[in-house]
C-alpha cells in the first residue's frame, strides 16, 4: 500500500510537472515567475491537511490513549513542518520579483510564520520530554491548539490590509481564473496531497519500528 | 515583467532537494533498523 502511494506521488508529481510547465499559459502581468504559485499553493494547502490531521489524531491519542493515533500525529507534524517551511521558502522566492523583497510582516506572512513557530515548537516538545507517553500527551494538547491558527492565516487576508493576494482555490465563490491555471493548480494539489499521505504512511511506520527497536 | 526563470528554478530546485533528501533520510533510518533487527539472528545462528 505504502509502495503503490509512493509510486503514484511520482507519476502525479511528473504529472504536476508537465502541467506547470507544458500546459499552463505564461501569465500576462507576471509572466513566467507565476509558474511559483504551481508548487507554493499546493504545499501550503497540504501543510493545511497535514496540520488538520496532527489535530484530529491527536485529539483520538487522548479520547482513546492509542500508540497508533500519536504515530500518526508526529509524522503529520514532521510532513506538515517540512511543507509549510518549503511554503514559506518558495513564497519569499515569488515575492521578491514581484513585490520587491524576499519578506514583509504583513498578516498573512506574519501569521504563517507562527504556524510554522508553533509545529517547530510541537516537534521540539516531543524530542524534549523522555517519557513517550508524556511527550505523546503534551503534544497532543499543542497540536490541537495551535491548529487554531490555521482559519487565521486563512482569512487573514480578508480581515486585515495585506501585501499577499487572498486565496487562488479556497475563497467564497471558487476559482475565478482561467480554466488553463485551474487545471495545473488542481493536478499539483493532488500529487502534493499523495505525497504527503505517502510519506505520513512511511513516517509513521519507522516511528513504530523505532519504538519496538527500543523496547 | 521579464521573465525571472532563475527565481522559478530556485523555488522548484528547493522543493526537490528537501523532498528528495527528507525521502532519503527515511529509507536510510528504515535501512538501519532493519541491519540492526538482523544482526541478533546471525549471533543466534552462529552460536547455535
Amino acid at each position: 500500500m505504502i509502495r503503490t502511494l509512493g509510486w503514484l506521488s511520482v507519476v502525479a508529481l511528473v504529472a504536476g510537472l508537465v502541467m506547470s510547465f507544458g500546459v499552463a499559459p505564461r501569465e500576462v502581468t507576471q509572466g513566467t515567475v507565476q509558474r511559483i504559485m504551481y508548487v507554493h499553493v499546493p504545499l501550503v494547502i497540504s501543510s493545511y491537511v497535514a496540520f488538520i490531521v496532527l489535530a484530529v489524531a491527536s485529539f483520538v491519542y487522548l479520547l482513546r490513549r492509542d500508540p497508533r493515533a500519536d504515530r500518526v500525529a508526529h509524522a503529520s507534524g514532521e510532513i506538515g513542518v517540512m511543507f509549510i517551511g518549503l511554503g514559506i521558502a518558495t513564497g519569499s522566492i515569488w515575492g521578491k520579483p514581484t513585490w520587491g523583497t524576499w519578506w514583509t510582516w504583513d498578516a498573512r506572512l506574519t501569521s504563517v510564520a507562527i504556524l510554522f513557530v508553533m509545529y517547530v515548537g510541537y516537534l521540539l516538545l516531543r524530542g524534549s520530554i523522555d517519557d513517550p507517553e508524556r511527550a505523546a500527551r503534551f503534544a497532543a494538547v499543542l497540536g490541537i491548539v495551535a491548529a487554531l491558527d490555521i482559519p487565521l492565516v486563512h482569512f487573514s487576508v480578508y480581515w486585515w490590509r495585506t501585501l499577499h493576494q487572498p486565496p487562488s482555490l479556497m475563497k467564497p465563490g471558487g476559482f475565478t481564473g482561467s480554466t488553463a491555471i485551474l487545471w495545473p493548480l488542481l493536478v499539483n494539489l493532488v500529487a502534493f496531497v499523495i505525497l504527503y499521505a505517502y510519506l505520513t504512511a512511511r513516517r509513521a511506520r519507522l516511528l513504530r519500528a523505532e519504538a519496538e527497536a527500543v523496547a | 515583467m521579464p521573465d525571472n526563470w532563475s527565481f522559478v528554478a530556485a523555488a522548484y530546485g528547493v522543493t526537490a532537494i528537501v523532498l528528495i533528501t527528507y525521502w532519503w533520510r527515511l529509507v536510510r533510518r528504515e535501512r538501519e533498523l532493519d541491519a540492526l533487527r538482523n544482526r541478533p539472528e546471525r549471533r543466534t545462528s552462529r552460536q547455535s
